[in-house]
């Protein structure tokens, strides 16, 4: 009954500031809000050499990686929505959001949103100098949406759906719906040894192992910068 | 695709390690990464401004002079450095479009001296940002018509082209009328009747005094009726000549009948006929003096003299909601107002307010503060409301009448806007998508290259003019490819495979049939032929059964070439044939359903493809 009354209160302090308001002609409130849009998010990464000692970049490549980083994202960090604008550019004909998004997860190791220069370089630092042992453990980790040690089928086939929307609709053999289940399965098959329906990290990184194919095309990007 | 994106593309690359461990094929080869030198620094000197740049920021734009091998013509020895011999204010902006991918325009310099500078340093204007694109566009239409006015001017004050014919000419006569000296007489001559007419009118009511053996005043139409006929009877027939000539001279006749001005040159001349027509009966004597009224229409004549009357006319009917939206408000104010006041009146004796209609005439006269006085609240209730009234009436009429006229110098100005704007918007998404689709086209095109160049034995696989980024891109997406065993294919492709899906779900009509289609030999190699096949209608064979493209399953192997009736159709299937011995990729599990195709008449002859098909094509299921 207090409540009520409090908020009857409150409700009528509310109309008479509006009547006021009214009377004197000053009905638009200065929204507040407007003040925080000022301090926008900047972000400084470590020094060089800290980052030469925590990658396997040396600092010309560091120095390239940096300069086309803060050219498209001035601030410094990268949200997931720029990211995804960003990955969505390279593939025009589909829809690269989800897989921006998985994507965006897997590198942001810190898990505060935004994507820094360190982050971004120490993913690229696994993904191109580290060994097939650690390629794999990122590709799991990439894999296993909710970081628990586990592929499930559900998590590999919003991964699959995703990497297919990358293809968007004008394919040749026309996309069926259940097209990405179907390589699940087969994912499935090859990778679940003991057939518990999860996929575990040993599992994973044996059966790669033991892939011709997985291995060579591991090493495939090995010298993009 | 924005130069920044550029420098994210190792990202995506490596990021494509992702699609590693679920990719069904195995990655093609990247391409050779020969840029090895360093970055080095490039001076721009320009006019004595030195510019200095990374050398892989203008090689971003490989279409433009800076970014070409065109940039050496310019080249300094002296001073190791590239001179160019131009605005240095102007190249600024040039310059800055390499750095961020966005080209500005800066609203201070000369809409010509910037386009020059553009086209000099081979950058298309389309790509500017869209927050200076409007600026540009307006000022660039302002030029161009400028410089249009300023021909027609010129043009005007030429000679008539001699080989325009009779028709041509009057109708020219007639729209621009100081175009000859008998236009002009024309013109000014129809004027001046039009206003006798007018007068004539007007003057034919006036009260002219009294008839000798008649005590009531006479109007003047009545004492001098013949000579007012006389008038009507002159001026009618010229209007009648002047509307038969511009019919006959009309570009197109039933345009010039739906005009407006021909409908009220119609509406000008018709009571006189009809009066003519019409006896002096006493029955519809009254509806030709009606019919009269309609001869003041002649004065609407004039707004083709008059380019201030057609303006009005043309904003009028652009703020034809504002006005719509007035009257409704004003007629809600009058209902309430009348009804209101009908009420309060309703008590007092001898009250003018019989009903709430006769109450709306006080209402209306209240509001626009006319006060005529022939009707007036007695009562005091009735009194508060009729000052209500009255006040409300200022707010209801003075007020929006300014707005609705500042309403239509803007939304004068503003329908024109939004014009350009849906056009320009209309171009801009036509940009974008050209964008998108040349993307993609041109990675189809260079996998097509691929094709072609592997044919030719060693060639070189990327030509001259692909720049690295979009090698490497196109890699990126055959790896994508590759990983879902799916390919990229232009519309009209997609089009045509979904038509012929829908087309074959017809049952078999023949069983022979029914493995000439398996004979498309789906093996990714033979993919590519069938690429070639839309391409280049090279392989009929394989294009005679496009149109069994079904759920693909597994991936037919071609071991040997196909010897088939067919082969003699196509003389150049064997060029195919490299192609499938080299790259023997066992591909993924994806089993075809051969679905028999349509019955084409050049079906007929695959009756040795049954043969073929067991013999040749080995099923592989892979993983």
């Amino acid at each position: 009954m207090s409540s009520c009354r409090k908020r009857c209160k409150r409700e009528m302090f509310k109309f008479a500031q509006y009547l006021y308001r009214l009377v004197t002609g000053t009905l638009h409130a200065d929204s507040v809000e407007d003040e925080l849009e000022l301090s926008a998010v900047r972000h400084r990464p470590e020094g060089l050499e800290q980052l030469e000692a925590l990658t396997r970049f040396n600092r010309k490549e560091l120095q390239i990686l940096y300069r086309g980083f803060k050219n498209e994202c001035p601030s410094g960090v990268v949200n997931e929505d720029t990211f995804k604008d960003i990955y969505s550019q390279f593939f025009p004909q589909g829809d690269a959001s989800t897989y921006a998004h998985f994507l965006f997860n897997a590198f942001d190791t810190d898990k505060d949103g935004s994507v820094s220069f360190e982050d971004f370089v120490m993913g690229l630092s696994i993904l191109l100098r580290g060994s097939v042992q650690e390629k794999l453990n990122w590709a799991f980790n990439l894999y296993d949406i909710n970081k628990d040690g586990y592929i499930t089928k559900e998590e590999m086939l919003d991964i699959m759906k995703a990497i297919y929307d990358m293809m968007g609709k004008c394919t040749y053999p026309l996309l069926k719906d259940d097209t990405p289940r179907q390589h699940v399965e087969i994912f499935f098959q090859k990778m679940d040894k003991n057939k518990d329906g999860v996929v575990t990290i040993d599992e994973f990184i044996d059966c790669c192992q033991n892939d011709e194919n997985i291995m060579r095309s591991m090493q495939l990007f090995d010298n993009v910068i | 695709m924005a130069a920044g994106v550029a420098a994210w593309l190792p990202f995506a690359r490596a990021a494509a390690i992702g699609w590693m461990p679920v990719a069904s094929a195995p990655m093609p080869t990247p391409p050779p990464d020969n840029r090895r030198k360093q970055d080095g620094l490039i001076l721009l000197n320009v006019s004595g401004q030195k510019f200095q740049t990374w050398r892989n920021t203008l090689e971003r734009y490989p279409d433009t002079l800076l970014g070409s091998t065109e940039r050496e013509f310019f080249f300094h020895e002296e001073t190791n450095e590239y001179f160019f011999d131009r605005d240095p204010d102007i190249f600024r902006y040039i310059l800055n479009f390499y750095r961020t991918g966005k080209l500005h325009y800066p609203r201070q310099e000369c809409i010509s001296a910037y386009d020059e500078e553009l086209a000099f340093f081979g950058i298309i204007p389309e790509i500017i940002g869209d927050c200076c694109y409007e600026e540009y566009k307006d000022r660039r239409r302002e030029n161009q018509e400028r410089i249009q006015d300023d021909e027609d001017s010129e043009n005007q004050n030429d000679m008539v082209p001699p080989d325009m014919t009779f028709r041509e000419t009057m109708w020219r006569a007639f729209e621009n009328p100081h175009t000859s000296t008998m236009a002009l007489v024309f013109y000014y001559v129809t004027g001046f009747f039009i206003a006798v007419s007018v007068m004539a009118n007007v003057v034919e009511t006036v009260p002219c005094g009294t008839l000798p053996n008649r005590v009531k005043q006479v109007s003047c139409g009545e004492r001098y009726a013949l000579a007012f006929f006389c008038l009507d009877t002159a001026c009618v027939m010229i209007f009648t000549v002047e509307y038969l000539l511009r019919l006959m001279a009309a570009p197109s006749r039933w345009n010039f009948i739906k005009s407006v001005m021909s409908v009220i040159d119609v509406v000008a001349i018709m009571p006189y006929y009809i009066g003519l027509v019409m006896t002096d009966n006493e029955d519809v004597s009254g509806a030709f003096v009606t019919l009269r009224v309609f001869r003041v229409f002649r004065i609407f004549k004039f707004s083709r003299h008059s380019a201030g009357l057609r303006i009005l006319g043309y904003t009028l009917k652009s703020c034809a909601s504002e006005l719509g939206f007035l009257l409704f408000s004003l007629t809600m104010a009058i209902i309430i107002f009348a009804t209101v006041m009908f009420y309060a009146e309703k008590g007092s004796s001898a009250s003018k307010f019989t009903s709430i209609p006769a109450a709306f005439w006080y209402t209306i006269v209240t509001m626009t503060t006319l006060g005529y006085g022939d009707m007036v609240p007695k009562t005091i209730v009735g009194k508060i409301v009729g000052s209500v009234c009255s006040l409300s009436g200022v707010l209801v009429i003075a007020l929006p009448v300014p707005v609705i006229v500042s309403n239509f110098s803007r939304i004068y100005h503003q329908s024109q806007r939004a014009d350009k704007r849906r056009a320009q918007k209309k171009t801009k998404l036509g940009r974008i998508a050209a964008r998108k689709s040349g993307g993609t086209n041109a990675y189809l095109q260079y996998k097509s290259n691929e094709v072609t160049a592997s044919k030719a034995a060693g060639q070189a696989l990327v030509c001259k003019a692909n720049p690295m980024f979009d090698t490497h891109h196109n890699h990126l997406l055959h790896c994508l490819e590759k990983t879902t065993n799916h390919e990229f294919v232009d519309e009209q492709t997609f089009e045509t495979s979904l038509l012929e899906v829908s087309m074959a779900k017809h049952p078999p009509h023949s069983p022979s049939l029914s493995s000439g289609s398996s004979s498309q030999g789906l093996s990714c190699c033979s993919r590519r032929n069938k690429r070639k096949s839309f391409n280049v209608p090279n392989s009929n064979m394989t294009g005679g059964h496009r149109n069994s493209i079904q759920e693909l399953s597994t991936i037919h192997i071609r071991e040997r070439p196909i010897t088939n009736s067919r082969s003699s159709l196509n003389a150049k299937f064997e060029e195919t044939v490299p192609l499938n011995c080299k790259q023997p990729y066992i591909t993924a599990a994806i089993i075809t359903l051969p679905m028999p195709p349509v019955t084409r008449p050049e079906d007929d002859g695959s009756a040795s493809s049954p043969d073929y098909s067991q013999a040749n094509i080995v099923r592989v299921s892979a993983l």
